[in-house]
């Protein structure tokens, strides 16, 4: 790194604006993440975002790894909201290798990607509530949330880095009795979504604080490449799941969020509907991994004799951060030739965020980007 | 599986190009470098393909050449067109398509940092990931990570007692 | 900031909507250890009675994770593929992926439920599990492997065969071998990890042609098998194939089919292909030495063809009217057709070896006179005498070794086809005659009699599985348990054969040392028995004096490591010295014929050459 030169202050002309380094370390930055601001007063004039703090190489990694082995690595990507990122390189594989995933696997995947959507804006909501001051939302944002992270454990072994879907399906069936206690776990959180909406939606501070925060129209929007929940606070229906549709999506019946603010209070206001429409999709996958039974995962050959066909795929998730892509080549060989991971965060963590900070003042950087919901880990890969 | 008559109408005013049905919503299209952008403009004008998804780049390194991959997106016709073009490795320069499609920037400003491709006109070819990395870029096929890694770090040499204990009985670690 | 606007203000008591909270349970959670969750990936347990060694989750791990320790005081047997090693595991590596408990073939791998381990001491990071977990507390198990997580395909692919009624009464091959496609889909079971290798007499490269068959590469796969057995069409059909024994997929499933592979590995590449790839490191140069051979078996063949690509002169001498030996003479064809055999040796052939057949040892040629034309001289005559029984009544015409009547049956010379007959013994050759026999006796009589009367009981037999199970459906019977006690004569007319009850075949020191219950006799009315207890070899035409000069050691010539005599002319290979089987005469074929080269060339040429 170029260390960067500091002149004497005394030689410098006079001036108004001046330059402030918003993270790698700074506790309101998500992740490891940093943003050079130049502010004139407080008040920003530019923003330059930064990354590279957490770049591991993956894409690099996995062309020297199994087809199968590369499922450990996946999860790691996006640390909050890892399971779109195990479904989406499993699903370009079976794209490619053409294999079928038996129909409870798609729904356990449905199930596991929504429990993931509701981990990840609960984790959102309180990093969100947090940087305008509210910590009592982050306790309780993130206390939910590790509910969820038990059920994680008792289906896939860990809390976090599930290593779970596997190309061709998943890799085990789920543990008896767990089904019911997502139940109840959704009771409680709908029991609690009140509260969250006394603390948060209604309370004054917040709607002061977010109300035209990092604002941006549709137009610029969609100029700009924004996807998922940040797309449809300025209005624009979109999604994934129902515009290029996977698994079984299209026989799930959800609601598209959708806010016309544009602004830091539409986008939570989309996360919080989210959150409901999740709800309802894990009930529906809950219900029909009642009746569906049957294998969990399709036939696959020794994984250390694996040479999926030569071709690439691109395959779409509408992950809470907005749409992930995985493009994938293969050469015929047993490793991927080419992984790319087009992290949902690209956009806006990046290009989207450096527009929207300029004119805002010191005290939102914080709040703009986790009303964004960007995440780094993905934008470094 | 069939690529839709808009599409193909439109397809069929540009020269030298190739299509072909990919899978569920996904048709790919094999063009050539110099036009790629006169695409681009007509999928974007012509058929409302102005979500630019991603731009990916492989290094075809026994061929000689790059392939750069445009994934745009129609939410009006609800279909991704992969857009490939093939450009020699050497020199690896290509045009940006920033002024087509905003979120370009980003992707190829990437590209030029993981793999040395050189767009031309792209609002900036900063570095951004690798700031302090002074060596090739790394996901250029001949970069090979592991030899990076051997000569970079160590191996921890572990000497825990259950270990010694087998060593003086004539065991050890298998090579 | 500007003012809060009513409708957020509300009412003055809403502060106290605050105190309902006091009278909720906590969402913390208590202050103690919490269980991990069933299938939860804590640290790696290992099952250490299970565990084989064979690196497979060392293969899987995708972070260099898992280190393979030698532990010498472990039991080693690479005939049953057990390694005296086990994995150890390096924490500061390892991403709790769990694919080495998915992948691990003897299913020994699991993980605990057991959450943290904290130390300042690196080396309390690099663990050696076993089923005591990390820190010697046993925490319950985790993940484990199950029907769904378990990565190996356990199920091999079928061989598909001739049906009982369509080879009940002919000779053609029973089995038709894999066609290229099923050989890849069998191939790629395969997990590498050389178990086979270690247990093959011959330490074939099998993971190597197993892989390039994968590969679809048929030719190199042929080339890696060359490198070790010129008889890949005879190994790929009647090997004992102890690789599929010790196969780590085998300890739980069905064994990789490494038999069948190598046949279709053969199958699938044209003759002349074949040889331009067996002779491909043949030596430019001839070495002007001379080298006699007597016996045209597989372990006389494979030192002649190994001594010709070195460059010397090989002459192979024969008795009978085609080579081959007992892979000719006693397998039956509906197990190895002879043009299989012939297949083979036109490559040893095209290597430049000679073969004199019709020449018998101390008949048509004598010892003296090949030690006179060659400068080394190698003994492969094999087991060529059937053992005899010596009850009463053995010495009866009509009482006849099996490897007599499999040679008559190849040779096509007549024999009285006995309308009802009895076998006395329970391996392979056993099972040769009687299966012969069954098909002579359909092909003249339109009916079956034929009993096999083993000693050893239905779970022990000697014979493989196979044998057991086709000959039943040929008609064959088999009686178990039984010991022969006399061949009952009328006259001059031999009526059949009594049998006792056996009790126990080993003694205590596990010598073999059969005791009987006599009172249980059994009467099986044949007309011919026929004795299938073993071979031993006829060396008479060594003449006196060679005999005199050479040492033995239980009726067998004493031989060094590498087949060589204490005669210094002359080596022995095959079944005199191992065996008997095909593979091990190979493995002594190849031995004696580096042995002879070193010898003829000199140490340091030998080295050269190499």
């Amino acid at each position: 790194m170029t260390t960067p030169q500091v002149p004497d202050p005394a030689t410098l002309a006079p001036s108004e604006e001046y330059d402030l380094y918003f993270g790698p370390n700074h506790p309101g930055i998500e992740g490891n993440y940093s943003v050079r601001v130049r502010l004139k007063g407080d008040v920003i004039c530019q923003a330059v975002a930064d990354g590279g703090y957490l770049h591991r190489g993956f894409e690099k990694i996995m062309e020297d790894r199994l087809w199968v082995q590369n499922i450990a690595l996946v999860p790691r990507i996006c640390v909050p909201d890892p399971v779109p990122m195990e479904e989406s390189y499993a699903r370009a594989v079976e794209m490619i290798g053409g294999l079928e995933v038996p129909l409870r696997a798609q729904w356990i995947r449905v199930l596991m990607l929504e429990l993931s959507r509701i981990c990840a804006h609960l984790f959102t909501f309180g990093g969100n509530a947090a940087t305008i001051g509210l910590y009592t939302n982050m306790f309780w944002g993130v206390t939910m949330r590790d509910l969820f992270l038990d059920i994680f454990e008792e289906i896939t072994g860990a809390r976090i880095y599930h290593i779970y879907i596997t190309p061709g399906g998943v890799r085990r069936d789920l543990p008896e009795g767990v089904l019911e206690r997502i139940e109840a776990l959704l009771v409680e959180l709908e029991e609690r979504m009140p509260q969250f909406e006394d603390l948060f939606f209604n309370n004054a501070v917040v709607i002061d604080r977010a109300t035209g925060t990092g604002r941006m129209s549709a137009e610029e929007a969609l100029a700009w490449g924004v996807t998922g929940p940040n797309l449809r606070a300025t209005g624009v229906a979109s999604d994934v799941r129902r515009d290029d549709p996977y698994l079984v999506y299209p026989q799930v019946d959800f609601d598209i969020v959708t806010e016309t603010g544009g602004d830091a209070l539409a986008r939570m206001m989309v996360r919080k509907g989210e959150v409901v429409q999740a709800v309802k999709i894990v009930r529906q996958a809950i219900a029909a991994l009642r009746k569906v039974g049957g294998p969990v995962r399709c036939e696959l050959p020794n994984p250390l004799a694996w040479d999926l066909p030569a071709g690439d795929a691109y395959a779409r998730t509408e992950s809470s951060k907005g749409e992930l892509g995985f493009y994938i080549v293969s050469n015929g060989g047993p490793r991927p030739y080419r992984v790319h991971v087009r992290g949902a965060s690209s956009m806006h963590a990046v290009q989207v965020l450096e527009k929207l900070l300029v004119g805002s003042r010191i005290e939102d950087v914080a709040q703009i980007m986790f009303s964004l919901d960007a995440c780094p880990p993905e934008v470094d890969r | 599986m069939s690529i839709p008559a808009r599409l193909n109408e439109v397809l069929n005013e540009l020269p030298a190009i190739q299509a072909r049905p990919a899978g569920a919503r996904r048709v790919r299209v094999d063009v050539a470098p110099q036009g790629l952008p006169a695409l681009l403009e007509l999928l974007k004008g012509r058929l409302g393909f102005i979500h630019l998804s991603a731009i990916s780049c492989v290094d075809w390194i026994e061929d000689g050449q790059f392939e750069l991959v445009y994934h745009v997106w129609s939410h009006e016709m609800k279909l991704l067109v992969s857009c490939h073009v093939r450009i020699a490795r050497e020199p690896g320069v290509y045009v940006s398509v920033h002024d087509i499609h905003e979120p370009a920037g980003f992707f190829e400003r990437d590209i030029h940092e993981m793999f040395g491709v050189h767009f031309d006109g792209a609002p900036s070819m900063e570095k951004f990931i690798l700031t302090s990395w002074e060596g090739p870029p790394p996901m250029r096929k001949d970069f090979n990570t592991r030899k990076h890694v051997e000569e970079t770090f160590e191996w921890v040499d572990y000497r825990p007692d259950w270990l010694k204990d087998i060593e003086r009985k004539g065991g050890g670690i298998e090579s | 900031m500007s003012d809060i606007a009513p409708k957020y203000k509300g009412s003055m008591l809403r502060p106290l909507k605050a105190l309902s909270f006091l009278f909720r349970e906590p969402a913390t959670l208590p202050m103690r250890p919490r269980p991990a969750a069933k299938v939860y990936r804590g640290f790696h347990l290992n099952d250490w009675e299970k565990c084989v060694g064979c690196a497979t989750c060392q293969q899987i791990c995708d972070n260099d994770a898992i280190r393979m320790v030698h532990i010498p005081a472990l039991p080693s047997d690479p005939a049953k593929g057990i390694r005296p090693r086990r994995p150890a595991i390096d924490y500061g590596r390892c991403c709790w992926c769990a694919l080495c408990v998915d992948i691990c073939p003897t299913g020994s791998l699991s993980m605990s439920r057991e959450y943290i381990h904290v130390s300042r001491d690196v080396d309390s990071y690099f663990i050696l599990p076993d089923e005591e977990g990390m820190h010697g507390v046993r925490y319950p198990q985790g993940w484990a492997k199950d029907e769904n997580a378990d990565l190996l395909d356990l199920k091999r692919q079928e061989m598909p065969e001739e049906p009982p009624q369509e080879r009940a009464d002919n000779f053609s091959e029973i089995c038709e071998g894999y066609d290229p496609q099923t050989a890849m889909l069998e191939a790629s079971r395969c997990i590498q990890c050389g178990m086979c290798h270690d247990a093959c007499p011959a330490h074939m490269h099998a993971p190597e042609y197993i892989r390039a068959i994968f590969e679809g590469d048929f030719e190199k796969s042929v080339a890696e098998i060359y490198r070790t057995n010129p008889f890949p069409q005879v190994c790929g059909r009647v090997c004992t194939h102890r690789c599929e024994t010790a196969c780590s997929i085998g300890k739980r499933g069905e064994p990789v089919a490494i038999r069948w592979l190598k046949r279709a590995a053969v199958d699938n590449v044209p003759q002349d292909r074949t040889i331009a790839i067996a002779l491909k490191d043949k030596a430019k140069t001839k070495t002007g030495k001379r080298v006699a051979i007597a016996g045209a078996g597989p372990a006389g063949l494979t030192a002649a063809f190994d001594l010709a690509k070195l460059g010397h002169e090989v002459t192979v001498y024969e008795e009978k009217p085609r080579p081959g030996g007992m892979m000719r003479y006693g397998i039956p064809e509906y197990r190895l057709p002879y043009e299989r055999i012939d297949a083979d040796i036109a490559v040893i052939e095209a290597a430049g070896v000679k073969i004199r057949c019709n020449t018998k040892l101390g008949r048509d040629v004598t010892m003296a006179q090949l030690k006179g034309q060659a400068d080394a001289v190698l003994l492969s005559t094999g087991l060529n005498k059937g053992r005899s029984t010596r009850i009463p009544g053995s010495d009866h015409p009509q009482v006849r070794a099996a490897v007599d009547l499999l040679a008559r049956i190849t040779l096509g010379e007549a024999f009285d086809i006995p309308a009802s007959a009895v076998v006395i013994g329970g391996g392979n050759v056993a099972f040769d005659i009687a299966r012969s026999l069954a098909r002579l006796q359909r092909r003249a009589f339109g009916k079956v009699e034929v009993t096999v009367l083993a000693l050893e009981e239905r779970d022990k037999m000697l014979a493989d599985e196979e044998e057991v199970i086709e000959s039943a459906q040929e008609g064959v019977k088999l009686i178990n348990g039984r010991g022969p006690k006399q061949v009952v004569i009328e006259g001059d007319a031999l009526k059949g054969l009594e049998t006792v009850k056996c009790l126990s075949i080993f003694d205590e020191q596990g010598r073999f040392h059969p005791r009987y219950d006599e009172t249980d006799v059994m009467f099986h009315p044949a007309q011919m028995v026929i004795e299938a207890i073993g071979q031993m070899s006829d060396v008479s035409f060594l003449g006196e004096d060679l005999t005199e000069q050479l040492e033995w050691s239980r009726g067998r010539i004493r031989i060094d490591e590498a087949g060589r005599t204490s005669v210094p002319w002359l080596w022995a290979a095959g079944d005199l010295v191992k065996g008997p089987d095909v593979i091990s005469a190979i493995a002594t074929g190849h031995a004696a014929a580096a042995s002879i080269h070193a010898a003829l060339m000199g140490e340091t040429e030998a080295r050269e050459a190499k």
